[in-house]
């Protein structure tokens, strides 16, 4: 795969509004992440575990906004390719249908690694800014926290640049997307070992606060299991776009 | 009624029933999946199965819904040369708009019946409990046919005007969000919105979110006045907009 690949990605996102939707993307969650503060009646930005309810804010945001737009970046970056034949006519540049998969992965990848890490700030900032927390940030858990998001952001990103790319009629894409959201909110409520069978669920194990005793408590990240996941996935998706390269166009 | 009829044909071999019969048994059963996984019975009986099961529905997944209802249906006319056949058919802009429209808003109103069914059938089967659920919610059952339809028509006219399948679905979800937000500062003026109308109705008499748990006259007819108007300026509207497009090259 070459920068031309990816480059070649960017000039297609030009015209489809992605940065629009990640835009979107990422004033919902902070949306969200204030709504916790602002609907808990007890909250004091100056006690110690002040940042708790923007944590538990984003872990509740994130799960509910980023499966299906996740799913609809991933459709509409693919379904181009469909629409304009693009597969055949790529591959006849030099580009076969694997390549472009790992060069849209790269490309969307990008735009969402900024989308969470921009978010993880923004809703810092907000706290600081807006709510006026007085004690410092957590900023060690604060990271963990948000590459843990990233990372299954990434796989659910992966997941879905291929089942569109499979499937040309988008409906059973964004269909998986809309389950995708009901697991990924749903899981929270159920035991750890439910949240590792769907890849939704790992939202649920990347959690960092939670509403407990009367107010929002840390929660401790369940980070190895979303590195395994991202792993697992990784080589799966290197193998899956591998076949892809063999296929009839 | 040649236009409608034409719908249907279309609508055979569409896939509607995946998101018909699936996201409301995916959301009745998500609401219970915490129960049934602790082996408890809801405290309420009858009340707290449907709370569990629209609670979390009426908030965008209903909306989500009826947007990739939406898109669906209008698939077919952005493929191959169906848009220009769809330009030179003698139907008028009117009875494109009202026949598509009533399939969506007919592929609703079973959703709303299969949702339902479903809490008939998990309260039986799953929690065994007695006698029949309050007649009240049979009544917002009938209520959420009437006032999802504003919302079936303008996801009918943005699919209509959107070549991609995934772009009205991200519309969907993010509008309701920003409704669902409208109606806890605005109150029932936030009715104006087609996804404010179906999250108000949809929960309706819960008591969670935007409802204070008591159902008054007052509501009932504001919900009403805004499902007609809102059906009536929006099928103008469409038809005004699809008047002034022209085949595609």
């Amino acid at each position: 795969m070459s920068g031309a690949a990816v480059a070649n990605e960017f000039a297609k996102m030009r015209r489809l509004r992605v940065w629009l939707i990640a835009v979107l993307m990422t004033l919902a969650v902070l949306g969200l992440s204030l709504f916790t503060v602002v609907s808990s009646p007890d909250f004091d930005p100056g006690s110690p575990g002040a940042w708790n309810a923007l944590l538990a804010g984003m872990s509740l945001g994130i799960p509910l906004i980023c499966p299906l737009l996740l799913a609809v970046i991933a459709s509409r970056l693919t379904e181009v390719e469909h629409t304009g034949n693009g597969w055949l006519s790529q591959a006849t540049a030099g580009i076969t249908p694997g390549v472009m998969c790992r060069a849209k992965l790269v490309a969307l990848g990008l735009v969402v690694t900024v989308t969470t890490l921009g978010t993880g700030l923004l809703v810092i900032l907000s706290g600081k800014l807006l709510v006026g927390i007085l004690a410092p940030p957590p900023l060690g858990r604060w990271t963990v926290f948000t590459l843990c998001m990233l990372a299954v952001n990434l796989v659910v990103l992966a997941l879905h640049l291929l089942v569109s790319a499979k499937v040309e009629n988008q409906l059973v894409a964004l269909g998986i997307g809309v389950l995708g959201c009901v697991l990924a909110v749903f899981s929270q409520g159920l035991p750890t070992a439910a949240a590792h069978v769907t890849p939704w669920g790992y939202y649920a194990l990347a959690t960092a606060a939670d509403y407990g005793g009367g107010g929002y408590i840390a929660v401790d990240v369940c980070y190895p299991s979303i590195i395994a996941l991202a792993v697992v996935i990784g080589i799966a998706f290197a193998l899956v776009t591998d076949r892809f390269d063999r296929q009839e166009a | 009624m040649d236009a409608l009829t034409a719908e249907l044909i279309k609508l055979k071999r569409s896939l509607a029933w995946p998101i018909v019969i699936g996201l409301p048994v995916v959301l009745v059963l998500a609401g219970a999946a915490t129960q049934l996984a602790d082996g408890t019975t809801p405290e309420d009986g009858w009340d707290t199965v449907w709370l569990q099961s629209v609670g979390f529905y009426g908030l965008f997944p209903l909306a989500v819904g009826i947007a990739v209802l939406g898109s669906l249906v209008w698939r077919v006319e952005h493929r191959g040369s169906n848009w220009n056949a769809l330009m030179s058919s003698p139907a008028s802009s009117l009875r494109i708009v009202v026949a598509k429209a009533a399939v969506i808003a007919g592929l609703t109103a079973l959703m709303q019946i299969i949702l339902y069914l479903s809490v008939l059938a998990i309260g039986k089967l799953a929690f065994s409990l007695e006698g029949m659920p309050d007649s009240q919610h049979l009544s917002i059952t009938a209520l959420l046919v009437v006032a999802t339809v504003p919302a079936a028509v303008l996801q009918s006219g943005l699919s209509m005007l959107m070549r991609s399948f995934a772009v009205p679905i991200a519309v969907a979800l993010l509008a309701s969000g920003f409704s669902t937000a409208a109606l806890m500062v605005a109150g029932n003026a936030a009715l104006v919105s087609p996804y404010g109308l179906a999250t108000r109705t949809a929960l309706l008499g819960t008591g969670s979110f935007v409802d204070e748990g008591t159902i008054t006259g007052g509501d009932v007819a504001a919900i009403l006045i805004a499902a007609a108007l809102g059906t009536v300026v929006l099928v103008l509207c469409t038809t005004a907009v699809l008047e002034h497009r022209d085949t595609r090259v």
